[in-house]
């Protein structure tokens, strides 16, 4: 009991403490919005460049071939405008919030099966890196689109020269088909790069749908629980200076109590911290955390466990107030940059990436992300937590020698 | 007890009783080892040598037993500065194993007894010195203890709080508390305690009642004086004036300790005036503990 009551004193002190909210909660979620949009691209994961797409006559089978061929496009991705007005997609163009438009006539199938040359316009912004690319795109795209129309007419020619059609409909749906066919072929580029993922995990993950935040989310949790738990090591510093640790003693209780009472709270704090920060991740950023709700409590406990036995050793080697920041500062940038928090631990080569796992946070990351980024199931996350929990032993016992109480 | 530092020997061979009921005063200079007796009667410090018992209970074999029958006063002011008076003692007295209705009834009683129930929601590090020292007696008080232990708990503080802290003692001690209570004010020793214990470099150099320690220097009278010269040009020849027992000088002070001062007084005059040396003041003292200790080390007890 006094044990539960010394940790409700921490916490009381903690939120009473103004920086608290700000190292705790504040500043881990303006980092993991800043590192997503550093290390993301657009939101919904497709870097293609957006290209405006005004249909004139949508009963036209030549103007959706043009588009299915765009859609194929490595360079842009063509957005359907909605009403037939050219001059609002010109002034999008202008506006930079699409790369280029594309005006597609009345009558642009008509001309191109008939063998005449069917003018499109298109909107682009000749001055931008963007709008030079969206009009090459486009253009390539036009021309294996004309090239089609071209194979599919010649094919029809000469089948009419041969046998002849039966009627007008029956050429209309000759021509149709070979154009469907030639378009097709032309989406089957000539040269296929096939890319391999190296080092490929055991275990098959389900998909999960691309997120910039898989990274920075878990990544800015593990660093600020590390960084954040400078709250609770403070209380226990100032215990000590004030001089009210030794009076604790005066008090019945053991020295076993008071060390078990500023864990608890230290745990409680960081448990807290990471369960609002996981919310915020799911709710906020998208980090899909509770497709493996017990995985993620796993990690989370574990986790809790070994950063609250490093408060306590913070707070057992600190005199000073500012000695406190500064193990905690030194703790956030060893643990978080060679944990993998700040950069994918994979992208970084073999050596780093096991000098990297020789950090708990490491581990830390794994479990995070074997839920959120690998899809992976429960049995995933038992490695990681099992480490992280030997970290805490080990931790807690340097933390208990190195104690003094005065 | 004894108790070491390394080759300090802070406490050496120091043996007393209280009885239950009573108001116990260790009185001593800075450095005589009062505080040193105090943490190992909270069972902060293992003495190097020796034992004690508290209501019985050894301070070595059942130190819970024993931290529960007492409340300790330290020297230091020791508050959770953070928090308001009332979470400090809501704290404080949880750890004392306080709960609830009990728990929030003795806490107004304390801040009734300190003089802080106006200011209960006040944060502690925003009240004054006087403040902050009331509070930190209180803390001590909220599981009514058997024994309350209090190491120097005026010091440095207004009197007005100074008074309020004395008159508690009393009081608590007249509800059958027993106070064990350490000071290096003479006045508060004689004031406040039953027994008296003199202690000087880990030592008890004498121990009993006020009326008996003073017999110790007998009839004789305490007489201080200044004078516009070097305390050496009159030393030694008032050392040899008849009616003279013992001459100190201290800070340009000079204590005398002389049979009847009536008498001595006019022989010191004229034996200054001789030696071309003036008496710029001179106060006469009635027999105090503080003559005690001059007598007993030759030193003041004030620094
Ligand atoms: N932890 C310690 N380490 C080393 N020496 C100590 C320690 N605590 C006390 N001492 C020494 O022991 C002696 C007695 O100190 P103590 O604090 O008991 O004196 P005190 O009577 O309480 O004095 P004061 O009136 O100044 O509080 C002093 O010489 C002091 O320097
Ligand atoms: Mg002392």
């Amino acid at each position: 009991m006094r044990v539960i009551d010394l940790a409700l004193k921490d916490l009381l002190q903690i939120v009473r403490d103004r920086r608290s909210a700000f190292f705790l909660g504040v500043m881990p979620i303006l980092f993991t919005f800043f590192f997503g949009l550093v290390f993301g691209s657009s939101a919904e994961g497709d870097p293609r460049l957006p290209v405006g797409f005004v249909i004139h006559d949508e009963s036209d089978a030549l103007s959706a071939s043009s588009q299915t061929l765009l859609e194929a496009s490595d360079a842009i991705r063509p957005v359907l405008l909605e009403g037939n007005d050219a001059d609002s997609a010109a002034e999008s163009v202008r506006d930079g919030d699409l790369a280029g438009a594309v005006i597609v006539p009345v009558g642009f199938g008509e001309q191109a099966l008939a063998g005449e040359k069917p003018r499109l316009t298109v909107i682009v912004d000749q001055n931008t890196p963007a709008g030079q690319t969206a009009s090459s795109a486009v253009q390539a795209a036009m021309t294996r689109l004309l090239g089609a129309v071209e194979t599919a007419r010649l094919s029809a020619e000469a089948f009419e020269a041969r046998e002849g059609f039966e009627s007008e409909a029956a050429r209309r749906a000759y021509l149709d088909e070979a154009l469907a066919l030639a378009s097709e072929a032309w989406l089957q580029p000539p040269l296929t790069v096939a890319v391999e993922q190296s080092g490929a995990a055991a275990e098959e993950g389900e998909e999960i749908s691309p997120n910039v935040y898989t990274q920075s989310s878990p990544g800015m949790i593990v660093q600020f629980v590390v960084f954040g738990l400078n709250t609770s090591a403070m209380v226990l510093v100032l215990e000590r200076r004030s001089r009210t640790l030794q009076r604790l003693l005066t008090t019945p209780i053991t020295r076993t109590q008071v060390i078990a009472g500023h864990v608890l709270a230290m745990f409680l704090v960081v448990f807290l911290q990471q369960a609002l920060l996981v919310a915020f991740g799911q709710l906020a950023f998208g980090v899909d955390y509770m497709r493996e709700p017990l995985a993620i409590l796993l990690v989370m406990v574990t986790l809790a466990l070994w950063v609250a036995s490093l408060g306590l050793l913070i707070g057992a080697m600190s005199k000073s107030e500012d000695q406190v920041i500064m193990w905690a500062l030194m703790a956030m940038f060893v643990f978080s940059a060679l944990g993998g928090a700040w950069f994918p631990l994979d992208v970084t080569g073999k050596t780093f990436a096991a000098i990297g796992h020789l950090m708990p946070t490491a581990w830390a990351m794994d479990g995070f992300q074997n839920i959120v980024l690998r899809g992976l199931g429960l049995s995933s996350v038992l490695l990681p937590a099992g480490i992280l929990l030997a970290y805490a032993v080990a931790f807690f016992a340097l933390a208990v020698w190195r104690f003094k109480f005065e | 007890m004894h108790k070491n530092f390394g080759d300090v020997y802070a406490v050496q061979g120091v043996n007393f009783d209280v009885q239950a009921g009573e108001i116990f005063s260790l009185l001593g200079p800075n450095g005589a080892g009062k505080s040193t007796i105090i943490s190992m009667l909270a069972c902060l410090l293992e003495p190097t040598q020796g034992d004690a018992l508290v209501m019985g209970h050894s301070i070595l074999r059942d130190p819970m037993a024993v931290k529960a029958a007492i409340g300790v006063i330290p020297q230091d002011i020791a508050l959770y500065e953070d928090l308001s008076a009332r979470e400090n003692l809501n704290f404080w007295g949880k750890m004392y194993g306080l709960r609830g209705a009990a728990l929030r009834q003795r806490v107004d009683e304390v801040l009734g007894v300190i003089g802080l129930a106006e200011r209960q929601k006040g944060r502690v590090g925003k009240f004054s010195g006087g403040m902050k020292r009331r509070l930190n007696v209180g803390i001590a008080l909220l599981h009514k203890p058997h024994v309350i232990i209090m190491d120097e708990p005026t010091v440095g503080i207004d009197p007005q709080s100074r008074r309020n802290i004395l008159d508690n003692v009393k009081e608590l001690n007249q509800q059958g508390m027993t106070v064990l209570y350490t000071t290096h004010y003479m006045e508060e020793a004689q004031e406040l305690s039953d027994n008296i214990a003199i202690m000087d470099q880990g030592k008890i150099i004498a121990h009993g009642t006020h009326d008996e320690l003073v017999k110790i220097v007998g009839e004789l009278d305490r007489i201080d004086l200044t004078i516009n010269a070097e305390a050496g040009r009159v030393l030694e020849r008032w050392q040899a004036t008849e009616g003279v027992h013992q001459v100190s000088a201290e800070n340009g002070q000079l204590t005398l300790l002389v049979d009847d001062s009536n008498v001595v007084l006019p022989r010191l005059f004229e034996s200054a005036s001789r030696g071309g040396v003036r008496i710029t003041s001179v106060e006469i003292q009635e027999p105090n503990l503080e003559a005690v200790f001059l007598h007993l080390t030759g030193r003041a007890l004030r620094d």
